[in-house]
């Protein structure tokens, strides 16, 4: 065991922190389209400096980073309380998965863009009656000569605004299996049959949308890892998903735990036994999901793949962080909750972390039918 | 970046498991706990495979591993629940070899090395300790009151057995006077025997969740195992998210014994939070999915919910270490604040 860094590792960090000190972009403008634009410039910078995509092999024009070296990137990014890079999505999602999937013209054509940021990408898999039951989707696509026409509805569809590309699974075959009959596309968002809809969430903001399609237009080229095989390309993507942003996200919580620590301390509340025993219990599941996460960092290097506790750390960040946030408008006080305080709405926010990503209970699920090897459930 | 044991550490678990599957099966426990008695025949295998001395420097008899290796063993034993007064000697040899003077460690470790004359510890306020492990056969008892440690000979104690709730291990109340102070690092002592001590909780929490898992893979009711009940199964995933959260810390704390003493004080307050709270949950749990039968006597559930329920207590509660994690981040804090 050796919880330390290498020297490699300990280089890389040591160059990336320097890096981030030189250039951090400052504090990111308030309102969603101006934060968004924020967001893309910084990704650029980093793109020009080779820090975009660290995870991606170096023939795609990633530095090859070991999983260790891209965890280092998210701990040291949060911690600097620099942003994320405008086009996560197409960084740890559609990136790796055309990497997979893709053919040679659609890997020259799509990666560089996503890196740069000139393209962005969103995610269209959830439909209204298609949550956690992704497979029953229903957004049809039709052959028309060459092209598809693809119509249906989307939701929760982050950044399809400013998107260029949507990772888009629609049914291609209606009288096949459901999981069977489904196809991975990339979608043009810049055209007359799709339309994008804002949706409020609980915060006020129009983090995600809608999108709705009335035959759009998707040419046969554009399909990603053969017809019907939609299920399988989405499972890539998705696990792309639970593993990618760990690293980031358990920081995000260390980093408000350090700072809520510090208020109930210069307030003098920390003297209170009640406050300092909830804050204790709290930094106790902030560090067991840190250490989580590296043990399967571990497993994932030694062995191919997580061990169990591999499918723990998405629960452990959304049950830790929504205790971290409502505690911190309780110890804080009602003014914690007006306009004048960031935790009111961080917490309210917080309340998406058990649903986003694979709902906790869709999670247990997963747990108890492939790790305890339980019976499916009824 | 290495967060797995080595191979030899790897080949110590599957050894002490192997071992202790035939040598403290559930039949051996209930033996051992209803005959109030331990199975002095497994002491004395361990003894002579060198197991107790495992941590202890070679210039005194032991192996000279470090706790890392002790956890190991200490979790296969929590696995295991052996009726052996294993735990208690190794954490008082802890408080020796860490906190003793040369020549506290030239007289007690060799026997609590070898087994032949074995040590406990635990806390005390004004001379007495309600609840101590193994201490009637104990050779030499450590008693901490606050920042201060003090090492009593058995003779020079007053040892009165006790009957706790948990019959798979002895325990007593001790009191003494006087008694020979340990002069060196109380503290990081005692973080390496709270290390060791969450290991066995871990080990508990690993069995219990795996026998609520069988369980509810072969019962069945309304025509189905019961596992295959959400209500059963999310309870089943809370059972290993509660016992994997308190390994990663426990291991944590192991690592920071052995590698990195500026993080063992933090690492072992968590560990020892982390691993109370799962045992004491996990075992209550497993009790539940085994529904009535859980209940009962002859489930054996029920050895290990009450090991748990002393362990917990023992070397300070949950609550003592959750305001010590506190004040600790506190401080590092207010120094990288201020610095």
């Amino acid at each position: 065991m050796d919880l330390t860094f290498n020297e490699s590792e300990s280089a890389f960090r040591d160059e990336l922190r320097a890096w981030i000190k030189a250039n951090h972009p400052g504090e990111e403008p308030a309102g969603e389209d101006e934060g968004y634009a924020f967001r893309r410039d910084w990704q650029r910078q980093l793109y020009e400096a080779g820090w975009a995509a660290v995870h991606w092999p170096t023939e795609f024009g990633g530095r090859d980073a070991s999983l260790v070296e891209a965890a280092i990137f998210n701990e040291e990014l949060a911690r600097a309380r620099a942003p994320f890079p405008a086009n996560v999505l197409g960084l740890l999602l559609a990136g790796p998965t055309l990497m997979i999937w893709g053919d040679e013209e659609q890997k020259q054509r799509y990666l560089d863009p996503i890196m740069s940021g000139d393209e962005i990408w969103c995610q269209g898999f959830s439909e209204p009656e298609a949550g956690s039951d992704l497979a029953s989707l229903k957004s049809k696509a039709v052959r028309d000569g060459d092209d598809w026409l693809i119509t249906g509805q989307k939701v929760w569809t982050s950044g399809a605004q400013y998107s260029k590309w949507c990772m888009f699974v629609a049914r291609t075959d209606f009288d096949a299996p459901k999981h069977k009959g489904l196809t991975y596309f990339i979608l043009d968002m810049e055209q007359e049959g799709v339309e994008i809809r804002p949706l409020r969430q609980i915060t006020g903001d129009p983090e995600f949308n809608e999108i709705f399609l009335e035959n759009a237009r998707v040419p046969n080229a554009n399909v990603l890892g053969g017809e019907g095989n939609g299920w399988t390309v989405a499972l890539t993507t998705l696990m792309n998903e639970r593993a990618g942003l760990a690293f980031g996200l358990q920081v995000g919580m260390t980093v408000a735990l350090d700072e809520l620590t510090e208020q109930l301390a210069a307030s003098g509340k920390l003297d209170d036994p009640m406050i300092a025993d909830e804050l204790g219990a709290l930094r106790i599941k902030c560090e067991i999901l840190r250490l989580t996460a590296y043990r399967g960092l571990t497993a994932t290097m030694k062995y191919g793949q997580p061990g169990p506790e591999g499918s723990l750390t998405k629960w452990m960040w959304s049950q830790g962080n929504q205790e971290l946030m409502q505690f911190a408008t309780k110890a804080l006080g009602p003014q914690a909750l007006t306009g004048s305080s960031t935790w009111g709405r961080a917490m309210l926010r917080s309340r998406g972390n058990s649903i986003e990503g694979g709902t906790t209970e869709v999670l247990k699920n997963i747990i108890a039918e492939r790790v305890l090897g339980l019976p499916r459930k009824k | 970046m290495n967060f797995d044991f080595t191979e030899d550490q790897h080949e110590i678990k599957r050894t002490a498991r192997e071992l202790l599957a035939k040598r403290s099966g559930i039949e051996q426990i209930r033996e051992a706990a209803e005959g109030e008695a331990y199975d002095e025949s497994l002491f004395t295998e361990l003894r002579e495979l060198g197991w107790t001395g495992i941590a202890i420097d070679e210039q005194y008899g032991g192996a000279g591993l470090g706790v890392v290796e002790l956890m190991i063993l200490s979790e296969e034993l929590g696995y295991a629940l052996a009726a052996s007064p294993f735990l208690p000697n190794a954490l008082g040899g802890l408080m020796i070899e860490h906190a003793g003077s040369d020549e506290q460690r030239a007289k007690w470790l060799p026997g609590i090395a070898s087994g032949e004359a074995t040590a406990t510890v635990a806390f005390a306020s004004d001379g007495t300790a309600e609840v101590v492990a193994d201490a009637d056969g104990a050779a030499v008892i450590v008693l901490i009151d606050g920042e201060e440690a003090t090492l009593i000979a058995r003779e020079d104690a007053e040892v009165e057995p006790l009957i706790t709730i948990d019959p798979t291990r002895r325990y007593a109340r001790v009191s003494a006077s006087g008694g020979e102070p340990l002069p060196g690092d109380v503290a990081g002592a005692l973080a390496r025997a709270e290390v060791a001590l969450s290991a066995e909780m871990v080990g508990i929490a690993q069995r219990t969740q795996e026998m609520g898992v069988e369980y509810a893979k072969e019962r069945k009711q309304f025509d189905t195992p019961i596992g295959a009940f959400q209500a059963i199964s999310h309870r089943c995933a809370q059972m290993l998210f509660d016992t994997e959260g308190a390994r990663s810390a426990t291991y944590f704390g192991g690592w920071a014994a052995d590698a990195d003493e500026s993080q063992l004080a933090f690492a072992a307050a968590i560990a020892k939070a982390a691993a109370s709270e799962a045992a004491l949950s996990v075992t209550a749990s497993s009790i539940q999915v085994h529904g009535g039968i859980g209940f009962t006597w002859e489930a054996d559930v029920h050895w290990f919910f009450k090991r748990a329920q002393l362990d917990a207590a023992m070397l300070g509660g949950i609550g003592k270490q959750r305001a010590r994690v506190t004040q600790l981040t506190a401080a590092s804090l207010a120094t990288a604040g201020g610095a």
